[in-house]
């Protein structure tokens, strides 16, 4: 079957896809190339697409790239997991490693906003202490912004994605009420909720991205579970229907398939632009300053492929720790059968929770923490767990497929910590484009493999308590990346500071996941975009002082 | 409910004064016999409208539940039999109750109340209890009070149809017009109850989703006032807020049908936007509530002239 994905950009003439109306248009602003633009933005994924709505709306010129194609979910998401996968970063990368990445559809997307596209939408805050992690709780990095501060811009964000969440959420520090209310569990959410209620712990409904009411142009949620295979009622709030579409109102041009292959670096030590594919051509678009938001693959790269004899390690690499501590979540799972029929296909995958061990530090015998949420595969999805993760072929898969509708699980999002040999570099292969692709390698280290055991045992004891029969535990799974251009204090160990600024050049920013210095035990969008928001307002005061 | 006829004593007492009455009213003396059946009409058309909004709303959200539990099929059959016992009343001019109707009317009371029961039973069993998140999604314990309100409004109609010429009609040793005035505050504001947990589950992303929740309740607190101190110049503010909350128990449908509208696949969709929309049969609650509010005025009216 041949997938349906634009091949010549969407958004040019003048005007950008709507993407809330079949065959839709909406007024776009546009930059030449010779134009000297205020940010040029790699990336418009949770980063650059909340970045480049921030900016725009402060009244700065603002151009932002994206590799990927421009969708319009109403038209062009199909009901097929397997179409969906033109969702994923499917160019090429070498892995490596004991616990080698399986790149594209677990951690990186390729669309004009981003992996948001057919992200999973759980949208969780960090743990105050995290940004503290090694001053206050013995491991990984401090990160060099406050947590009340960062408390506030989780507000903003769970309000321009209007948030569904709990009435009262059980953990941490008071905060605001979710803009919309949580949406009702689905059975497999019950079977989480009924064993965390039997070992004692607390658990929620989990904060989603996903519409419980109507809102705009944007339908509530219809319950069908395609997500991460794209949301085709954008009932989702991602990137591509939040902050893009502000964006472009407020002024910004946003550019799908365009690869951007390399930043150049002037005389006066300040980027000057940046080289991009588009349309069969390359071609150079000027700009004040320079954001990368690719993510904690493609930053790296980006960065190490614009090397120049001033940078010859890679620009904005002093400190040598540029692809360096990329951590990908643990995200094991722990399935069984029930009794009942569970469908748990049906809703959103995830849709209860359980922080209890990001919040509670007594009886762990490893650093950082873990949380872990219902389970919904989608049937191809789980055939690849069944065959790839538990090793059934023929008729026993085919005897496993049909407790499919009575299955359950539970899945961690666990912590990683920052290991300088978890790395990405530049390999020999080429991309389609000309470009060395990145050469990735990940390891689970010590802590990291008593932190999924812990997690594993707890999960398993929650499931029986539950009720479920035949539970067995995955050995290897991994989800959200980040790190790899982490941010910091001091300059020998970081790679940019609180604002993204590269303690390098100081025209170049980092906006994306590859900033986290530490990963904590939740998903990491809400807390990308609670960054790229916050940069957005350094930015403005630096303008205003005359600091740019 | 009982409607207590005036002691004869003091009916004796009262009607020399009321033969001497002087200066002569310049308005025809109402028919009181024909007032309180009129009243009667109007409360049995309040439970027309109630017993409607269960039906259809029982009928959409039982259906939605496969009927899972026999019992789901009880409110269908009850609030059939009241809606047809109130069409029935709301036609019917005699001055005397109808022994049947005055039945179901009992059986609709009783069957709002175990309704209630078990749907608080569905969301206190649920993980998470009596949270919030279970109130909005479990059985909504709010729906089978309307049926308890009609048939407890329903007998009312019966009891105040009873009373004879020249009495004044009676509920719970209280003038029925006070009575009255005071139970539709009360069932006002406990639907106004429901109606503010379910678009609180909504989070009033619609601002006329507010009017629900502050047009009747002013009613409601109007109504009180009536029913705690029955004067005259509160009746106007009293009718207008009725007749406004009996309009919005109209317009809410409309904006109903709207919400359905904003679901994916709009009324093209209906098989699902409407289970997963907006109640449509659900504001029509509201005009069957003004109306026994307005049947409760009318007493008063009666009892004052
Ligand atoms: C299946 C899945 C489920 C997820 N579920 C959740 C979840 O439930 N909750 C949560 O918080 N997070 C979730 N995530 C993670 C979340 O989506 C990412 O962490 C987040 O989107 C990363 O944001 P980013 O801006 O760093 O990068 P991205 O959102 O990935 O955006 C990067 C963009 O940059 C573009 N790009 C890269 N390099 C170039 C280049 N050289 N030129 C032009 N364009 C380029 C890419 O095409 C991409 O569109 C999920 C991710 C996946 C894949
Ligand atoms: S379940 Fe909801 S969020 Fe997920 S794809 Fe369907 S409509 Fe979108």
């Amino acid at each position: 079957m041949s997938e349906i994905v634009p091949q010549v950009p969407r958004a040019r003439d003048g005007r950008a896809p709507d993407v809330f109306h079949v065959g839709g248009w909406v007024p776009m602003r546009e930059y030449a190339d010779d134009d000297e633009v205020d940010f040029a933005i790699i990336g418009t994924g949770a980063g650059g697409g909340t970045l480049a709505c921030r900016l725009s709306e402060a009244g700065f010129s603002v151009v932002a790239l994206d590799v990927g194609p421009y969708w319009r979910p109403l038209e062009d998401f199909a009901s097929d997991e397997h179409e969906q996968f033109k969702l994923y970063w499917r160019d090429e990368r070498i892995v490596d490693g004991t616990d080698a990445l399986q790149l594209g559809r677990n951690n990186s997307g390729q669309s004009v906003g981003g992996s948001m596209v057919h992200f999973a939408m759980v949208s969780l805050r960090f743990r105050p202490e995290w940004f503290k992690a090694r001053s206050q709780l013995g491991y990984g990095h401090d990160w060099p912004v406050d947590w009340r501060e960062m408390w506030r811009y989780y507000g903003e964000v769970e309000e321009a994605l209007k948030i569904a969440g709990p009435v009262r959420y059980p953990w941490g520090p008071h905060r605001p009420r979710y803009p919309y209310r949580a949406h009702e569990l689905n059975a497999a959410a019950r079977v989480l909720a009924r064993g965390s209620e039997a070992l004692g712990i607390k658990w929620a409904p989990t904060p989603l991205a996903t519409l419980s009411a109507p809102r705009g142009d944007a339908h509530p949620c219809v319950y069908r579970g395609f997500c991460i295979a794209g949301c085709s009622t954008n009932a989702k709030q991602s990137a591509l229907t939040t902050w893009i579409p502000r964006a472009l109102a407020a002024g910004a041009e946003i550019r799908d398939l365009a690869m951007v292959g390399r930043i150049e670096l002037g005389n006066s030590g300040r980027v000057t632009g940046l080289h991009y594919h588009r349309e069969g051509r390359w071609r150079f678009q000027r700009a004040r300053h320079v954001v990368v938001a690719g993510y904690s693959i493609e930053t790296p790269r980006l960065l190490l492929n614009s090397a120049c004899p001033r940078f010859p390690d890679g620009l904005a690499n002093s400190s040598g720790l540029v692809g360096h501590n990329l951590m990908a979540h643990s995200n094991q799972g722990v399935y069984g059968v029930m009794e009942d029929e569970i469908r748990w296909y049906k809703g959103p995958p995830s849709l209860a929770i359980t922080e209890h061990w990001n919040y509670t530090d007594e009886g762990k015998d490893f650093h950082g923490g873990y949380s872990y949420m219902s389970q919904g595969p989608l049937p191809v999805e789980w055939v690849g767990t069944m065959t790839g993760n538990r090793g059934l072929w023929g008729e026993a898969l085919q005897r496993e497929m049909q407790k499919y509708i009575h299955q359950a699980g539970l899945k961690i999002v666990g912590e990683t910590q920052a290991r300088d040999e978890n790395r990405v570099r530049l390999a020999d292969e080429k991309d389609r484009f000309g470009l060395p692709v990145a050469h990735v390698t990940f390891s689970y280290g010590d802590n990291d493999h008593r932190l999924i055991a812990h997690a594993k045992r707890f999960m398993r004891d929650s499931l029986a308590a539950a009720g479920a029969r035949d539970i067995w535990a995955e050995e290897s799974e991994t989800a959200h990346l980040m790190g790899t251009c982490r941010m910091g204090d001091d300059p020998s160990t970081s790679v940019t500071n609180a604002d993204g600024r590269s303690w390098d050049i100081p025209n170049l920013w980092i906006c994306d996941g590859s900033l986290f210095p530490t990963s904590g035990g939740v998903n990491p969008s809400l807390t990308i975009q609670a960054l790229a928001c916050r940069a957005a307002d350094r930015i403005k005061l630096l303008a205003k002082r005359g600091e740019l | 409910m009982r409607a207590a006829k005036l002691r004869h004593d003091r009916r004796l007492s009262r009607l020399p004064a009321l033969l001497s009455a002087a200066p002569p009213s310049p308005r025809p003396k109402p028919d009181v016999q024909a007032l309180s059946t009129r009243a009667a009409r109007r409360l049995n058309r309040g439970c027309a409208w109630l017993s409607a909004a269960v039906l259809a709303d029982s009928a959409v959200e039982h259906y939605r539940g496969m009927f899972f539990n026999r019992a789901m099929y009880a409110p269908l059959a009850v609030s059939s039999l009241t809606l047809a016992a109130s069409v029935h009343g709301g036609s019917d001019r005699s001055g005397k109750s109808h022994p049947v109707r005055d039945g179901i009317y009992a059986l609709a009371a009783l069957t709002g109340l175990a309704g209630t029961g078990f749907h608080l039973y569905n969301v206190g069993k649920r993980e998470g209890g009596f949270s919030f998140e279970n109130l909005f999604y479990c059985a909504p314990v709010g729906a089978p009070f309307a049926l308890l309100l009609a048939g407890l409004f329903g007998r009312a109609a019966e009891r105040v149809r009873d009373t004879a010429p020249g009495d004044v009609p009676q509920l719970f040793g209280l003038p029925a017009g006070r009575a009255l005035a005071g139970a539709s505050a009360l069932g006002m504001m406990g639907t106004v109850g429901e109606v503010g947990l379910l678009h609180f589950r909504g989070a009033y992303h619609d601002p006329f989703m507010f009017l629900p929740v502050s047009v009747p309740p002013a009613a409601a607190a109007t109504m009180a006032a009536v029913a705690v101190q029955p004067k005259r110049p509160r009746w106007r503010l009293a009718r207008l807020l009725l007749r406004l909350v009996q309009g919005l128990g109209f317009a809410g449908v409309g904006f109903h049908a709207y919400g359905v509208h904003r679901n994916m696949g709009g009324w093209r969709n209906w098989s699902q936007t409407m289970l997963n929309g907006p109640p449509l049969p659900a504001p029509p609650s509201f005009t069957g509530l003004a109306l026994v509010g307005l049947a409760a005025l009318d007493l008063l009216e009666e009892r004052h002239d």
